[in-house]
């Protein structure tokens, strides 16, 4: 477009750079609003988010079922077959209680503090129960009686609620509320809540990189310079 | 400037007009032509919109929620559940639960069985409703430091193969349903409100996305549709209710209800169902005989910024001996010793 013409009489014997910058001017408008144009009319100048695609929360990570689904019963199934725990212990008397290695019950473990002895828990005499504190029988669809032999203070809360799940109605004159017992949410042999994988994170942009969790220093410098020198190491620190 | 190869000369410019020549006639033309494919390309999106994006004579004219009859909310959730089924091809129940009486709800959570394990993000996910692609969550889990509360070092994004982590403990901050709420103090329309049981609701329909409410939290608790949300078929939980957890639309704000749709109807909200360790508890305060009136009266509780005075109805709470104490804590190296003005406290 902006050739000069052979009519032209040229002043020069070529033109300056400058020169052919000046007659290029007039054109670079254009040139730039069709370029614009062109790129947002084609489609092909889209955003793309630098999270990658999505991905689809695990069924597992909604799932409302309790840890462990205990039937309480004295129940015991082995090689397809349920038995009740008396089934064997009526015909064999077990051995006195000591901490020798076990003949049967071989798979369980029992890590539960010190209390490491199978008759503070289970009836010497019935198997198919609990025992209390004094020797009488608690069903074993009755776990909570036992574990409040030594857990007080949980027991209390598990009673008024503010410890344990709370499932169904928070309404009970609309719908059962569901309060699943001590043995749904611990193992009674080895009692801590089990340690398990968490759901996948957030992926957006407003809690910044995910590869790198902030450090204290990045998030706030003055005041991790003020606490160190006082408040000395935090724990955590190595 | 000047014009050295100026065409036409005086003859050609009287004739035209003044100023007017070939080559400023051709200039100038390219310019306007350029000007308006660039502006023909910016509106290019324009394309793309579908006869479902824009909004209805009815959605136009709509009455705010609390001047609507109830003529008007059954005209209107009737609306509702037509756009959803033509957007997400299923038949979705729109309800509209009214505030219980005699009903204010609290929330109570016990960071001291918290492990962190994020399922309450991902149910709240599943009942509610919000984008999975831009991701909207409620609920962020925050790990901080055993021993601090200083949120500015806490990690949104911890991925250890198992939780809890033996150095951590882990905080989840969602809508606190503040009885002083800010956001609704900032809303220049009135598309948020306070609900008589005490949930901060927003009418989808009513908000303009200014996003003011966002800024006016103290925790974060707002999300705001920048995109189009989009929902997977198969995904979208039909039980919806208007105030709760009906299919958002882009630009406008949203946030967590309670789950307003199930506790309005006496069910818990998803995150308290699915919390694995029971640290979530959830009802109406003033029931004497509920598990969160007996927390608040016996157990030892917070809020979280407290000192911003928006009285939250979301309490943390931690039992007497914590659920790990049979966890190894974090080695910690030997003090500097330091003078006895300190009391060797750490202060924060």
């Amino acid at each position: 477009m902006a050739r000069v013409k052979p009519s032209d009489p040229p002043r020069e014997p070529g033109p300056l750079p400058g020169q052919r910058m000046e007659r290029l001017r007039p054109v670079l408008v254009p040139l730039v609003l069709f370029v614009v144009a062109g790129v947002l009319g084609s489609g092909l100048w889209q955003f793309e988010s630098p999270l990658g695609p999505r991905r689809a929360a695990p069924p597992w990570a909604s799932d409302p079922r309790t840890v462990y689904q205990p039937k309480l019963r004295p129940q015991i199934t082995i090689a397809g077959y349920t038995y009740r725990c008396s089934d064997c212990h009526d015909l064999f008397p077990s051995p006195a209680e000591t901490t020798r290695p076990l003949t049967q019950h071989r798979e369980i473990v029992l890590r539960h503090g010190i209390n490491t002895r199978c008759f503070n828990c289970h009836h010497r005499t019935n198997r198919d129960a609990l025992v209390d504190d004094w020797g009488r029988e608690i069903p074993y669809d009755q776990p909570q009686l036992l574990c409040a032999k030594c857990h007080g203070p949980v027991y209390r809360d598990w009673l008024h609620g503010s410890h344990g799940r709370t499932g169904g109605y928070w309404d009970t004159t609309r719908g059962p509320q569901l309060r699943p017992r001590c043995v749904a949410c611990h193992d009674p042999h080895v009692p801590p809540f089990p340690p398990i994988p968490p759901a996948p994170g957030p992926r957006t942009l407003r809690m910044g990189d995910q590869s790198h969790p902030p450090q204290p220093e990045q998030t706030d410098p003055l005041r991790f310079h003020l606490k160190t020198p006082r408040g000395g190491p935090r724990p955590g620190d190595e | 400037m000047s014009k050295p190869y100026e065409l036409g000369g005086g003859d050609v410019a009287d004739r035209q007009g003044p100023g007017l020549t070939r080559r400023g006639f051709l200039r100038k033309g390219a310019a306007a032509m350029a000007g308006v494919t660039a502006v023909a390309g910016a509106l290019s999106p324009l394309r793309e919109l579908k006869r479902r994006d824009l909004p209805t004579l009815e959605r136009l004219l709509q009455k705010h929620y609390k001047e609507m009859t109830p003529d008007d909310k059954q005209a209107v959730l009737k609306r509702i559940a037509e756009e959803v089924e033509r957007r997400f091809g299923v038949r979705p129940t729109v309800t509209d639960p009214p505030p219980l009486p005699g009903v204010e709800y609290v929330y109570a959570l016990n960071v001291s069985r918290c492990v962190g394990c994020r399922k309450c993000v991902h149910a709240c996910v599943r009942e509610n409703n919000p984008s999975r692609q831009p991701e909207i969550q409620y609920i962020r889990v925050l790990k901080m430091q055993k021993g601090s509360i200083d949120v500015e070092t806490s990690d949104h994004h911890y991925d250890p193969p198992l939780v809890p982590e033996h150095d951590s403990y882990y905080l989840p901050v969602q809508c606190h349903q503040c009885a002083k709420p800010p956001c609704v103090k900032v809303c220049p329309v009135e598309a948020t409100w306070q609900e008589p049981d005490g949930i901060t609701v927003i009418d989808y329909d009513w908000c303009i996305g200014c996003r003011y409410c966002e800024a006016a939290c103290p925790y974060w608790a707002r999300r705001f549709n920048f995109a189009e949300p989009t929902i997977p078929r198969g995904e979208l939980n039909p039980q919806m209710a208007y105030l709760s957890n009906r299919p958002r639309m882009r630009g406008v704000m949203e946030k967590c209800t309670f789950c307003l749709h199930r506790v309005r109807a006496g069910r818990l909200p998803a995150c308290v169902e699915v919390c694995p360790t029971g640290s979530r508890k959830f009802g109406n305060v003033l029931d004497p005989d509920s598990e969160v009136r007996y927390i608040l009266e016996q157990k030892r509780v917070y809020v979280l910024k407290e000192e911003v005075g928006t009285l939250p109805r979301m309490f943390y709470y931690f039992d007497e001996r914590g659920s790990r104490y049979h966890e190894p804590i974090a080695p910690v190296r030997p003090r500097e010793p330091e003078g006895p003005s300190e009391g060797g406290g750490q202060r924060s």
